[in-house]
Formats: structure tokens, sequence, C-alpha cells
């Protein structure tokens, strides 16, 4: 990591114990008692950095496999595929384990991206925003099927639990599987030069040697089994992995090695505000995390969109 | 024996069949949620799309023509034989075949209550949905509206008597058992319903002392984590599986709420933990039977005698 | 543009007349066979039926055409825009002020429904498109995002409805050819009448759109213009069709791109009659077998719904080879 970049790290790292202390003090129980401390907000706020670590960076790894910056797990058909997996299996089998359902969820999650990549591979006009676009009709598709099946099968409500990222029931013992995200993040970090080089498309990394159909599909792997893995603990985040990775590009550039951690950290940091914000506003009520991402969210989003079209204008 | 409200509407009735010089044929006016319907006569071919009105008509043994396919509480299954004619879906009933049967009555609610005024056109149709913001009483109301139109008064109020009778006991002993609260599970997730809801019921006519004052007369159910139920600390905690009511197995809600937060309440040290009966309370929620019941589990809960 | 070699040297005009032969035989079929009680109920009833079912396939065939050209793209659809989200952002806020009981005049409703969903789509256009000449793009992607926005508000307040309400709203979410009353059906025909008008008076302009912005322009095409235009026209025919029966978000995809199939024309005076054609020709067509052959009433939207997004993903992998 160079110095200039350490010294956004550092105070990001700061930034974020703050509002790890601040998400262990809010909530309506007494945080005074160690049992409500170690039982509920510990595991809260864990689950919390790690689900928001890792969602963006799955974005991230998202936008240089696809080369483009709009494109995220929600935006690619990832999330809608996982959350089909979901459904599927809790109809088929309902009394699997959370992490047999994950897997599920893995594997239709593995099939809408790989789906949703060979598409943008033979997409002949490659535009910064029409490739979003198609992520989004193909995410709509499965998703329609999901609904559709919810809705024969009186699951709409059920369904709606892991379209709506929430934390309001996360506890020791009911999250742990989100480390998984945290090994995953890892993963990403140790393979990020082969990723990085991967971005910059398929014959350019041919050529500097790289097996890029492997690199690619290990990529894909990851965001897929990130994203099951949050959607079978907490529920869909819309727009993180996608305004996190956009905001940290301003600042350290497209090197994941180097912006990685940086991206890690805020998304973490980002999904920590938003709760925090979900527990007070409607004190001693909650509002789902993935209600108040999705109205932050699409006000970064639109920021983003915005900005960058006037400087690209 | 009929009551002075049932007398007076029949008199009331007789006028306007003297007003309008018919012949003697007695029409029933029939006050419903959507207004008021004239039935020319005593219905005998009934078409019922509420799983609540099912369960009165059941109760009072009465005959039912056609009934919606799918999903019934345990006490209903035996309308999805056969030798009841299947006329759609709660969601969406079969037009073609209703007229077909030419039905003497429509009885809607509840979820097939926005198909009232299509249905109407074709048959004399009642809406028996609940009101949101006073769920026994037009429960009750209802279960009067189907027993007058079929003249079974005296057996409805000798059973609504044994109902209320049942909800003035627990309304005793409920004021000294401490307080309550209302929690709904789905997918892992919680609501807690307060006094002003559907699930009401529990603070009003059963007189349970609320566990939070925040959850005032609102009519919808608060998003909650399990600190709230630590921190409001219930002596009874009445918890309704939405998940169990449509089958679903995975997590049920005893396995959702046995952790450390929840074990810590008196309702939970006491063992006054109630799961309600789904579909009783969900399902066929309102219906005569459904509602001594709900009434029964409770009482049972509260380890009186009935 | 023209890869006509391969295809039968039909004509448009015979390839019209085949489809709505075609479309006539299944309506006349559509009103009489199998028909399950008295007449004096079944014609009405039908009929009622028949005009929702056509009305919707004129809007949704006509709006997916011209977004399609607009947007120089075939595999995008304007129920993307938000508007699906937005109309159900509607129903559950009304569901959640006003209980499950009286929703008031159905009339009121729509006129308020296709309002705000017209609204919506005029500041959307006015913010973005004033902003950069090429916005298109851009636009299309800030009405996903409110899309996404309108769910997520949706979503907060279903999680407090209690289970009861919750059921009589989910019925809202999808599209309901057999509930529609009747009086809806005068204010959308008018509605879809104007639009229409208005569309055909723009047939000549958007065959030029379809050789790109540059070209269109100097040719002598206000492209700005034209583009605001077309956008609120599908603004209109989209709201119309949501608010009359629910959301359809792929039938459209499906019958524009049958449409640019067996029509040997791209002028938009023939592909835009041959879409709605083949939209009445599917959703008729869908309703007679599934009722009669299969005896479901309900499934119409279903099915279509997973014919149009298979669609897409046979159109995506098609190009994908």
């Amino acid at each position: 990591m160079t110095l200039p970049l350490l010294q956004r790290f550092l105070p990001a790292c700061l930034v974020l114990l703050v509002l790890a202390a601040a998400s262990l003090l809010v909530g309506v129980g007494d945080a005074g008692g160690s049992e409500i401390l170690l039982a509920s907000r510990v595991p809260r706020t864990l689950a919390l950095i790690l689900a928001g670590a890792g969602m963006a960076v799955a974005g991230v790894i998202m936008q240089l496999v696809a080369q483009n910056r709009f494109v995220e797990p929600s935006t690619a058909g990832t999330a809608e595929a996982a959350t089909l997996g979901m459904l599927l299996v809790t109809l088929l089998a309902p009394d699997a384990p959370v992490a047999v359902k994950m897997l599920a969820a893995t594997a239709t999650a593995l099939a809408g991206t790989a789906l949703f990549l060979r598409v943008l591979r033979a997409m002949p006009l490659r535009a910064r925003l029409t490739v979003p676009l198609v992520g989004i009709m193909l995410g709509g598709v499965v998703g329609a099927a999901s609904t559709l099946i919810a809705y024969r099968t009186d699951m709409l409500q059920f369904l709606g639990t892991w379209q709506a990222g929430d934390f309001s029931t996360v506890l020791r013992g009911r999250y742990e599987l989100l480390w998984l995200a945290a090994i995953l993040t890892l993963v990403a970090y140790a393979l990020a030069d082969r990723i990085t080089i991967a971005g910059l498309g398929r014959d350019a990394a041919i050529n500097l040697g790289l097996d890029h159909r492997r690199v690619v599909a290990g990529a894909i792997a990851i965001v897929a089994m990130i994203t099951a893995v949050t959607i079978a603990t907490v529920g869909a985040i819309p727009f993180l992995g996608l305004v996190v990775p956009n905001l940290v590009a301003t600042v350290a550039g497209d090197n994941l090695r180097r912006s990685l951690p940086l991206v890690a950290v805020s998304g973490a940091g980002l999904l920590l505000v938003c709760d925090v914000l979900g527990r007070v506003i409607r004190y001693p009520y909650e509002i789902p995390v993935g209600t108040v991402m999705g109205v932050v969210g699409s006000a970064l989003f639109l920021v983003l969109l915005l900005r960058r079209d006037a400087r690209h204008a | 024996m009929p009551s002075l409200k049932t007398i007076r509407c029949r008199i009331a009735a007789l006028l306007l069949t003297l007003l309008c010089t018919g012949p003697a044929a007695a029409e029933i006016p029939v006050q419903h949620t959507r207004g008021q319907t004239i039935l020319p006569a005593t219905p005998k071919k009934v078409v019922v799309f509420d799983l609540a009105a099912l369960d009165t008509l059941d109760a009072l043994g009465i005959p039912v023509f056609g009934v919606p396919a799918g999903a019934k509480p345990q006490s209903l299954v035996q309308y999805n034989e056969p030798r009841f004619r299947r006329m759609g879906t709660l969601w969406e009933p079969d037009y073609e075949a209703i007229d077909a049967a030419e039905p003497d009555l429509i009885v809607v609610g509840g979820r097939s209550g926005p198909r009232y005024e299509a249905l109407a056109k074709m048959a004399p149709t009642i809406d028996l949905s609940g009101d949101d913001a006073d769920p026994l009483g037009s429960e009750l109301r209802n279960i009067r509206t189907l027993a007058r139109l079929f003249g079974k008064e005296a057996e409805a109020e000798a059973r609504i008597a044994r109902i209320q009778a049942g909800i003035a006991s627990i309304h005793e002993k409920a004021g000294q058992a401490g307080t309550a609260l209302f929690v709904l599970s789905t997918g892992g997730r919680l609501s807690a319903f307060g006094p002003g809801s559907r699930f009401g019921l529990v603070h009003g006519a059963l007189g349970f002392r609320p566990a939070s004052t925040d959850l005032g007369a609102g009519i919808h159910g608060q998003p909650i984590s399990f600190e709230f139920i630590a921190k409001t600390d219930p002596d009874w905690l009445f918890v309704l599986d939405r998940d169990a009511a449509i089958g679903v197995r995975g997590q049920p809600a005893r396995q959702l709420l046995d952790n450390e937060l929840v074990r810590q309440t008196k309702a939970w040290r006491k063992g006054q933990v109630v799961y309600v009966e789904a579909g009783s309370w969900y399902l066929a929620a309102g219906g005569l039977r459904a509602l001594q019941a709900t009434v029964d589990q409770i009482a049972a809960a509260l380890g009186g005698r009935r | 543009m023209h890869d006509g070699l391969a295809r039968p040297r039909l004509r448009p005009g015979h390839v019209l007349l085949l489809l709505a032969l075609a479309a006539l035989g299944l309506a006349v079929a559509f009103m009489t066979v199998g028909a399950n009680g008295r007449w004096s109920f079944v014609l009405p009833f039908r009929g009622t039926k028949l005009a929702s079912l056509l009305l919707v396939a004129c809007a949704v065939a006509t709006a997916t055409v011209l977004f399609q050209t607009v947007s120089g793209n075939r595999i995008l659809t304007p129920a993307i825009m938000g508007f699906d989200e937005l109309y159900r952002l509607i129903q559950t806020g009304t569901v959640v002020a006003a209980g499950t009981g009286g929703l008031g005049d159905p009339r009121l409703r729509f006129l308020a429904e296709t309002g705000a969903m017209v609204l919506f789509a005029l500041l959307l256009y006015r913010w973005l498109l004033s902003r950069d000449e090429r916005g298109l793009h851009l636009l299309l992607l800030v009405g996903v995002v409110c899309g996404v926005l309108f769910r997520s508000l949706s979503q907060f307040l279903q999680r407090m409805l209690d289970p009861n309400q919750f059921v009589v709203l989910q019925s809202s979410f999808f599209a309901n050819f057999n509930t529609v009353h009747p009086e809806l059906l005068a204010l959308a025909a008018l509605g879809l009448v104007a639009a229409g008008l208005g569309v055909w008076r723009l047939t000549g302009r958007l065959d030029v759109l379809l050789l790109g912005r540059d070209e269109a322009i100097a040719l002598g095409v206000d492209h700005r213009r034209t583009l605001t235009l077309v956008l609120v026209l599908v603004a209109v025919l989209v709201s119309v069709s949501t608010a009359l029966v629910g959301p359809v978000t792929f039938l459209g995809l499906l019958v524009a791109n049958l449409a640019y199939r067996v029509m040997p024309s791209y002028r938009h005076a023939v592909v835009l009659p041959a879409a709605a054609l083949i939209a009445a020709i599917t959703l008729v067509g869908g309703q007679l077998v599934l009722e009669r052959v299969f005896s479901l009433n309900a499934a119409l939207s279903i099915v279509i719904e997973f014919l149009g997004g298979l669609t897409l993903l046979l159109l995506l992998a098609r190009r994908a080879r």
C-alpha cells in the first residue's frame, strides 16, 4: 500500500471504529448489561461489518470483471438468482439447514452471473449505461419468476424477507455464516492482482500471461458466494456494491490490491451508518437496513450518475 | 330467543314488505361492509369466498354449495371434497362457473373483498370483511348477520354467549396476569402488534395489559428486534407464526424465539409463551368456531376452566 | 437494416391481414367456446374481458415498440423504468393509509394512479432530457434507480401490514384481466385513442429515428422534441394499461420482437399494428387456451410473463452465440 493511500485508509479505519462503537451503543435494550452487548449488539455490529465489506468487495470485483462501473450483484442478476435459489430450496427441502440453502443460492447465483457475463461478451455495443440495464432486465426476469412462484405458493411475504436486508434479528449464533464473506474477501485480496489484470480485458490479460477464463470464473464464484451468504443470513442490500467502489475509485483508482482494503472498510462503514439510522429514526422500532440503504443508496447513485455524466458531457 | 334488535329488524322488514305491496315473500335486507343487499328469501344455494364465513356456516350447520379451492384450516378440510363445487380460488373466482350455478347468495370477505363488485352483478352478494379498527366487534356482527339470514339466531347467540363468557372469564384473570406482547414472525423476522391492531383482541377484549406503551392505537405492526422483546419483558408473549399457517416449514417461531434474549423474559421463564393457532388467528380468523378456538386456547394457557 | 433476402416475399399488408384474421378468429372463439352459464351473462362478461385484453395488447405493444425505437435497443421494455414499482407503492400506500376496506371510487383511483405515473415520467424526462442531449440511457437508468427506491419503500410498508391485509394487497401486484370495471374501460380507451392519434402522426419521424440520432438530425428531425414526445406517449400508454389491469412487465418484449421477425418491413406504420395484433393474439389466444383447455383462470399474466422473460433470455443467448 502506497503512502497517500495509507493516509486515507487509516482515517477510514478510525471512522469505522467510531461507527462500530456507535452501533454497540444504539439499540432498544440496556447496553449496560453485558448480556445484551454480547448476545445482540456485538453480533449485529460484526454482521454489519462483514456483510457491508463483503457486498462492497463483491461490487468492485463485478465492476472489474464486467469492465463497467455501474455493475454490482443487484444490477447483474446475481442477487435475484440467489433469491430464486433460496426460494426453490425452501419449497423443495424446507428442513434443510441454512448452509445447504446458502449453497443452493450460490449455485443459482453463479448461473445467473455467468449468463450475464456471456451476454455481455456478445454485446456488440458495450455502452457504459446499457450494460447495467441489460443486467437489470435479466434480474427482472429472474425476479418475476421468483415472485410468481411465491405468489402461487402464498410465500410472497416470506420472499420479502430475503429481498429486504434486515439485521434486526441478528443474534449470537445466528450470523456466523457471514464470516465466510470475510474469508472470501481475503481470498479476493490474495487474487487482487490477477483480477485487476483480468479487468483490462481478455486479450490484454492473455498477453500478460494470465489464464483469463480461470481468474474470471474464480472472481464470479467469490461474488456469487458473498451474495448468497448475505441473502441467506440477512437479505439483499441494494446499491451498496455500487456506490462504495465508485466513491472509493475517485481516490484510489482501479488497482484492486490498493483499493480493496479501502472499499471493504468504506462498505462496512456505510452499512453501519444506515443500520444505526434505521434503529434511531423510529425508535424503539426498526426500519430495515435494506430500506434505508434503498433511500441513501439511490440518492448516492443518482449523484454519481449525474456527476459522472456531467463530466463526460 | 331472538334479540330485541332482531325483532326490530324483522318489523322493519315486514313494514318494507307491506309498503312495497309485494306478495308475502319475506324480503331480507342484509347490512354488510359495502352497504345493504336485499335478498328475496332465505338463500338455499350459497357460494362462500371467505374462510371465516365458511367456518361460521359450518359451525351453524348451514349447507354450502360452492367453495374456493386452496389451503384451508384443519377444521375445514372436508370442504376440499368433490361434493362441494369448486368455484375458482379466494383471489380469483371462476365467474362463469358461479353464474352457471345461479347461487342465491355469494359471501365474500377479506382476501376476496376486492371482488365484491364483479360478483354483486351476478347474484346477491354480501361482503363480510372484518373492520381493521374493530376486529372483534365486526366479527361478531358478521356471525350474527349470517345467523339471522338463515334463521339460526338462537344457536348463534348461544355460541356467542359462550364465547363472550369465555372472554369475560379471561378478562377477569388477565387483569392480574401481568403484561402481554403480541408478535408476528415470518421468515425469521419479527413485528409487534399493539392494542389498535388486528391482534389487539389480546389487550382489548381479553384484557391483557400491553407490555409496551409505545405500541399505541396504530393498526399496523412494527418491525422489532429481540432487544425490544427483552426490554419490554412481557409476562405473556403471544406469537403468531405466519409461515406455519401457510405450511412453510423451515425455521418455526419456536426455534426463532429460543435464544438468549427471549429466554431472559418473564414470559419465557414462567412458560407463558403462547403460540397462537395460525388457522384460527389468520386463515379463518373471525369465524364462529375460530373465535371459540381462540378463546379456548388462551383460556387453557391461563390455566382456567372453560 | 435490410436482411430481408432470406424472408418469404410477403407484402406487409398481407401479413397484417393474416394477423388481423387470426386475431378476429380468436376473439370470436374467445366469446363463444365452452360457454358455461347464461348467454346474457357470458357475452357481456367475456366482452368486458376481451375489451380489456385488447386495450392492454394495443397499449403495451405500441409502448414497447416506440420505446425500443428511441432507445435503439430491442431487449428493453418501458416497464422497467419504475412504473411497475410506483404502481405497487401506490397500492401498498393505499392499504397502509386507508386499510383494506373501501378503496374509493374505482374511476377516481384509476385517474389518480394514471396521473401519478405520468407525472413521475414527466418530471423524470423534464429534469433529465433538459440536461444532456445524450441523456436517454441515463434517463433509463435513473428510472430504474427510482424503481429500486420505490420498491424499498413498499417493502418497508409491507413489513408493517398484518398477514390478512397483505393477502388482500398482493392480488393487486399482478395483472388481472378478470376483474376489470367496465366504466374504467371507457376511460382507458379514451386515453389509448388519444395516445394512438399522437403515435400515428409520428410514425414517419419514428422511421427516421431508426437510422440513429445523428442521421435523424441530419435529415431534419428535431431529435430532442421527438424523443420527449415519444417518451410522453410511452408513459401515457404504460400508465393506462397498468392502472387498468396491473403491471405487465415482459409482454411487450415478446410481441415487439415477434413483430420484427414476421414483418418484412421496419416501417412503423406496419410494425406497430403488427405488434398490437400479435399482442392481441397472444393475450386472447393465451386466455382462451388457459381457460378452456387447462381450466386455469388467473394464470394468464403469469404464463405471459414467463414467455416474455424466456424471449429475453433466448434473445440474449442467441446474441451470445
